[in-house]
This record gives structure tokens, sequence and C-alpha cells, in this order.
């Protein structure tokens, strides 16, 4: 009797330790940080919105395929202190993303900076600043 | 001459110094914009020196979250080890899960600004990350009874000690306590330390955390603020559809 009390009370116990998911993730739990790769292709859509802003776009490979690529923002909250607005990146436009690579090997990747043809740099996570870098880290 | 003006220079700062950091009620003024300050170094050390002794800290606040399985060396129980087994970076990206608030525990941790209020019996604070408010009861109130209501911001009651606000929360909802899969239980007791710096214009903090549901002892955070006058948090919209694109 006392042992199956024991059982529920640390059933009891998971359960409250467990009662929420929570809407923000680890970066490095999806991303590798210490690895940036460069991936350069034609803008599809952007979203700007909570809790990351995302931006996919295409990638035409050596032999002429296509795939389909997404690239993770930091908040928009955040970007927007950074010069970031809904209307940065239209579709057809070209650009170059540097990230941090998703750790499941899919088209995906944490954007570091993106590089537009005309010379302008959108920062939205500098190597080692981790996820928010706070504004004082914010200067492009 | 000169030194009657220099005189008088020297009045004017001393009268305005205290204006702009002590609040009418002589204590801090933490009233303001305040903005995550990343520091590579802590500038606020010494409230990080006031810490128990053995107090695990846990360096995710700003520059740098925590891994997979890196609960930063708590020693966690065994309900809190068979939690972690269960988590799935997969299933944690769900519509359900995208928008969901988080506690005071990550709000506060999370690198996005806040504005702070301060009266006599009351001090609120404004968060940005998720338009959360929180409410420091400053008027010497008695504790929640334990069964109360819990709330993702909490009950807390605070207090001055000296130039320090110290803040104490208790009936905290269960939730994320690392973004790496890490819960607390809804026991968890939180002890916040805040402390202007010398000239007003950092605000430092340090999170002192007990949950013995889920770790041994006690672990903490550090963060630091800069003041940034005429400021003002952004709304916070989420939008939960992120995680199906």
């Amino acid at each position: 009797m006392q042992e199956a009390l024991g059982r529920i009370g640390f059933a009891l116990i998971l359960l409250g330790c467990a009662a929420a998911a929570n809407a923000h993730h680890s970066f490095p739990v999806y991303y590798v940080p210490d690895k940036i790769i460069k991936v350069t292709g034609v803008v599809t859509g952007f979203r700007f919105r909570n809790p990351h802003g995302l931006i996919f776009f295409t990638v035409r490979g050596k032999d002429g395929t296509r795939a389909q690529w997404k690239a993770e923002t930091n908040s928009p909250n955040i970007l927007r202190r950074r010069g970031w607005s809904e209307d940065a990146f239209k579709p057809g436009q070209r650009i170059t993303v540097e990230g941090y690579p998703s750790r499941d090997g899919s088209n995906r990747l944490r954007v570091y900076r993106v590089l537009l043809p005309d010379g302008r740099i959108f920062v939205s996570q500098r190597p080692g600043a981790g996820v928010g870098g706070g504004a004082d880290s914010a200067k492009k | 001459m000169m030194r009657s003006a220099a005189l008088c220079l020297v009045a004017t700062l001393a009268a305005a110094l205290p204006l702009r950091v002590w609040g009418q009620d002589r204590h801090p003024d933490l009233s303001g914009f305040w903005t995550v300050k990343f520091e590579r170094r802590p500038s606020g050390q010494q409230l990080i020196d006031e810490l128990p002794k053995g107090t695990v800290m846990i360096h995710d606040t700003g520059a740098g979250e925590l891994g997979r399985g890196d609960f930063a060396g708590l020693k966690l129980t065994p309900a809190a080890k068979a939690q972690v087994k269960q988590y799935s970076p997969a299933k944690e990206l769900k519509r359900q899960n995208s928008c969901v608030a988080p506690t005071v525990v990550i709000y506060m941790q999370a690198p996005f600004p806040m504005e702070i209020y301060q009266g006599r019996d009351l001090i609120v604070f404004k968060m940005e990350y998720f338009d959360m408010y929180r409410v420091i009861l400053m008027d010497r109130r008695k504790p929640l009874a334990h069964d109360a209501p819990h709330y993702k911001s909490g009950y807390s009651v605070g207090h001055w000690d000296g130039d320090t606000l110290v803040v104490d929360t208790s009936h905290i909802e269960a939730g994320t306590f690392m973004n790496n899969g890490l819960n607390h239980s809804k026991d968890l007791r939180m002890r916040e330390k805040f402390r202007l710096s010398p000239d007003g214009s950092t605000l430092w903090s340090t999170e002192l955390y007990r949950d013995p549901k889920v770790f041994e002892g006690t672990a903490a955070r550090y963060l630091a603020w800069t003041r940034r006058p005429g400021k003002h948090v952004f709304p916070y919209d989420c939008d939960p559809t992120y995680a199906q694109q």
C-alpha cells in the first residue's frame, strides 16, 4: 500500500513538473551554434511575426534542381530595433543567408545575417551572442 | 569668482544626482525603460557574491542558451530526470505550444526590454515578452495561503534592504525552467534582488531559485539591464502558425 502511494506521489510530482511546454525553445537544441553556413537563393515569402520570423527561399543546386529553404530569425520585436521591418524581403529578391545549420539536417537554418545584392546587411543573431544578445549588441 | 562658480557647479551636480537615482521615498528609483545588457563579465558581481554558497549559476541569459541535456550542473531529482527524458524538441514545436506565455522564471530571463513603474506600496513591471505584467506588493502583507491559485507571474512580495529591492515570489504555475526541456514545479520559490549601479544607468539582478521537487540546493541567474530614457516596450503579438510553417 505504502509503495503504491509512493508511486502515485512520484507520478503526481512528474505530472506537475511536466505540465507546461514553452513557446520559446533553446537555440542550441535545434541549431548548431558554433557553425555557420552560407546559402544563396530567391525569396518566396517572408513572415515577420513572433515568436520568430521566417524567410522562405528557393536554392538552385549545381545540377539545376531547386530546393526549398527556410531561415528562422530572432524575434521581430528584437529585430525592429535593428532596422528590420515586414517588407525587408520581397518575393523574387535574391538573398544570401548566413546562419547556423539545423541539427536534423533539414533545409532550415537560424539566421546570423542576411546579405542583399545592394550591400545592405540585416543582422539577426551574431555568433556568440546567444538568442538575444540584448539591445546593446543590436547594432548592425 | 572661479571658486564660487565651481562650488555652484558641484552643488548643482550633487542635487541632480540623487533626484535621478533616488525616488521620493528615499529608495533607489528603478522607474523607466530597461533593455537587456549584454556583458562579457558581470558588472554586478557584488550581487552574485551575495548568493548562498554552493548556488549553481545558470548561464543562459542573453549570451548563450544551454544545449540539450545541459542543466548547468544542477543535481536533478529522480522525478526531474524522468521528465527531461521525455523531452522531445520535435514535439515541442507544435501550434498549441508556440504562443504559450512563459512563467516569470523565463520571462525575466528572456532578452526583451521592460518598463518599471515604482510606487511606495506597489511596483509594476511591464514586460515586452508576451505582454506580461508583474505586480510587486510592497506593503508588507502576509504571504498567500499555500492552496491559493498559482499564476504565470506568481505572487510577489517585496521590501527594501538598504539600496536593494528584494522580491520573494511564490504561487508560480509549473512551467519552463530552462529552454532545453527542464521544467520547474509549482512549488518553486524565487528570491530576486535588484540594485542600481552607482550612476543609476544599469540595473543588476539575481534570481535565486529553490525547487526541491526538481533539483537539490539553490540555483540562480544573473541579469543586467541598461536604462534608456524615453523608450517604451513594443506590443508582443504571437502567431502560433509559426510552428506549422
